[in-house]
């Protein structure tokens, strides 16, 4: 699903982000990236949905060099990955369900199909109650959810998280990891980086940890450190 | 596609109404070029009308002095009648040039009462068989020579002073006009920008979600569009005003013997309204189209 070829990259000429990563991430996979801030997690997950391209090295996203994919191809890549941030990235002024539903109507898809996904999502990530409510009425935790719905409604093979759990308190988070979960098991490939021990060490998925840009850990079923 | 047009529609209604302000001085200042732009349009078509309706009828005035015996208008007559370079002699004695006199200046009966006929120059009013300047000109210098002629007027010398003045005055009016559409771009171009950044939070959901560049654009442009368009539709009204102004003010006023002669047909003003929208929606494209871009860079 995911494969990185020797992939360097090299902010503003100087400040090495990773360099030479090699690394094969199959479909349905659950993988924590983690590391130091500055190891390089963000600038990884930036990589694989082509919001940075690499200095070297190649890197497939089902089956296709997306390093030397065309700018215009680009949003089309994009609607196959879901991406899922620690400040949620809601839109104020939308309701809930209108967030999610920005999504599709971005894409273009149809009204019909529209009204169909969004309460099916809503549900999915436990918040069939609150589609009318605004951003700024949810707590911090069901802010992540609508985030979570909007990156998954439209199915994405491969879902992104840069820290979701950065600004929720422990046992918020661990009910964030269960829904994460619950899309990993629809097969759904997952990659999320992390500071979160707790997290890792109780999940036991696989690990890659990153040090100054280098890959120095990959270990399946693994822990923090 | 549906579904597109209403989102287009909301989006941009949203903006124009956030941006008020800079949105109505963006679509003056639209109006006021495209505006300048027709007018000089309008006056250059007229330069040309008239050049054309003065190039057919290239007109010699030889005014006989006064005290001229009826021997020397005779021998001019004969010259006249000898010349291959005329085509035709109209001969303007004191009775027939009063006349005229009386009818150019009807509106100035003060003036008119203090002239009689016996003040007035005789002429021939002539129509050269040539409209070339060099064949007028030589033909004018014979008969300056001739005794009794107190001097030789060129019609069409004088009318292309004229229009020399008019076009160097309507080049500045167009040059005005071009820097004014000049800074409508900018303009449009500021208020987009502005657009876009009120909106840089959504724009970067929808990069996220995989919405492509032209759909993320269209409001923007169809935004600078209709700005550009608003301010046309305002500088055609414009336009079709200084047209009716014109013709109430000037033409056919002999008044204003200049201006009488620069006219232009409701086609020419059709077709300046045309180069105004046509002007008016680049100047909108060009200016949003940039300011998105920009920001779209990836």
């Amino acid at each position: 699903m995911i494969k990185l070829d020797n992939v360097t990259k090299i902010y503003k000429g100087e400040m090495v982000a990773l360099r030479d990563a090699t690394v094969e991430i199959d479909k349905g996979e659950f993988v924590f990236l983690v590391g130091a801030s500055g190891s390089g997690k963000s600038t990884f997950l930036r990589l694989l949905n082509r919001e940075e391209k690499p200095e070297r090295g190649h890197i497939f996203v089902a089956g296709k060099d997306i390093a030397e994919l065309p700018g215009y191809k680009v949003p089309y890549l994009r609607r196959n990955i879901g991406s899922v941030f620690q400040d949620f990235k809601l839109l104020p002024t939308k309701t809930v369900s209108e967030n999610v539903a920005f999504a599709l109507e971005a894409i273009g898809r149809p009204r019909a199909h529209i009204k169909e996904a969004v309460p099916q999502i809503l549900e999915l990530v436990g918040l069939a109650q609150k589609a009318d409510n605004m951003p700024d009425e949810l707590s911090g935790g069901e802010q992540q959810r609508v985030s979570i719905a909007r990156a998954f409604v439209n199915r994405p093979l491969i879902l992104l998280a840069d820290e979701p759990t950065g600004n929720l308190d422990p046992a918020t988070s661990v009910g964030i990891m269960k829904l994460l979960d619950r899309i990993n098991r629809t097969g759904t490939t997952v990659v999320m980086a992390t500071h979160d021990r707790g997290i890792v060490d109780s999940m036991r998925r696989r690990v890659i940890e990153l040090d100054r840009g280098r890959i120095v850990r990959d270990q399946a079923r693994g822990v923090y450190e | 596609m549906a579904i597109r047009l209403d989102y287009i529609a909301k989006e941009t209604g949203s903006n124009l109404a956030r941006n008020f302000t800079l949105t109505f001085a963006s679509i003056l200042t639209v109006a006021v070029s495209l505006a300048l732009v027709a007018a000089s349009y309008l006056i250059g078509q007229g330069i040309n009308n008239s050049f054309l309706g003065l190039r057919s009828d290239v007109q010699l005035f030889v005014y006989m002095n006064p005290a001229a015996t009826q021997e020397q208008i005779d021998a001019v007559s004969r010259a006249l009648d000898d010349s291959p370079g005329v085509e035709n002699v109209d001969f303007f004695d004191k009775e027939r040039s009063y006349e005229e006199f009386q009818r150019l200046f009807e509106e100035q009966p003060d003036l008119v009462s203090t002239i009689t006929p016996e003040d007035l120059p005789q002429s021939f009013r002539i129509k050269p068989s040539s409209s070339d300047a060099e064949v007028v000109t030589a033909l004018g210098d014979t008969l300056e020579s001739k005794e009794g002629v107190l001097r030789v007027e060129y019609a069409a010398e004088f009318a292309r002073q004229v229009q020399r003045s008019v076009r160097t005055l309507n080049t500045w009016v167009l040059i005005v006009g071009g820097v004014l559409i000049g800074a409508s771009v900018l303009l449009i171009f500021n208020t987009i920008r502005t657009a876009v950044f009120a909106r840089r939070r959504e724009i970067e959901v929808m990069r996220l979600v995989g919405a492509s560049n032209g759909f993320i654009r269209l409001p923007f442009v169809a935004e600078g569009l209709f700005h550009g368009l608003l301010g046309a539709l305002l500088a055609a009204f414009a336009a079709w005003g200084f047209d009716a102004l014109w013709k109430r003010n000037f033409v056919n006023q002999v008044a204003f013997e200049l201006l009488n002669q620069i006219r232009w047909d409701p086609n020419q003003l059709w077709s300046a309204i045309g180069i105004i929208f046509a002007v008016g929606a680049l100047t909108g494209a060009i200016g949003s189209g940039v300011a998105v871009s920009r920001f779209l860079r990836a």
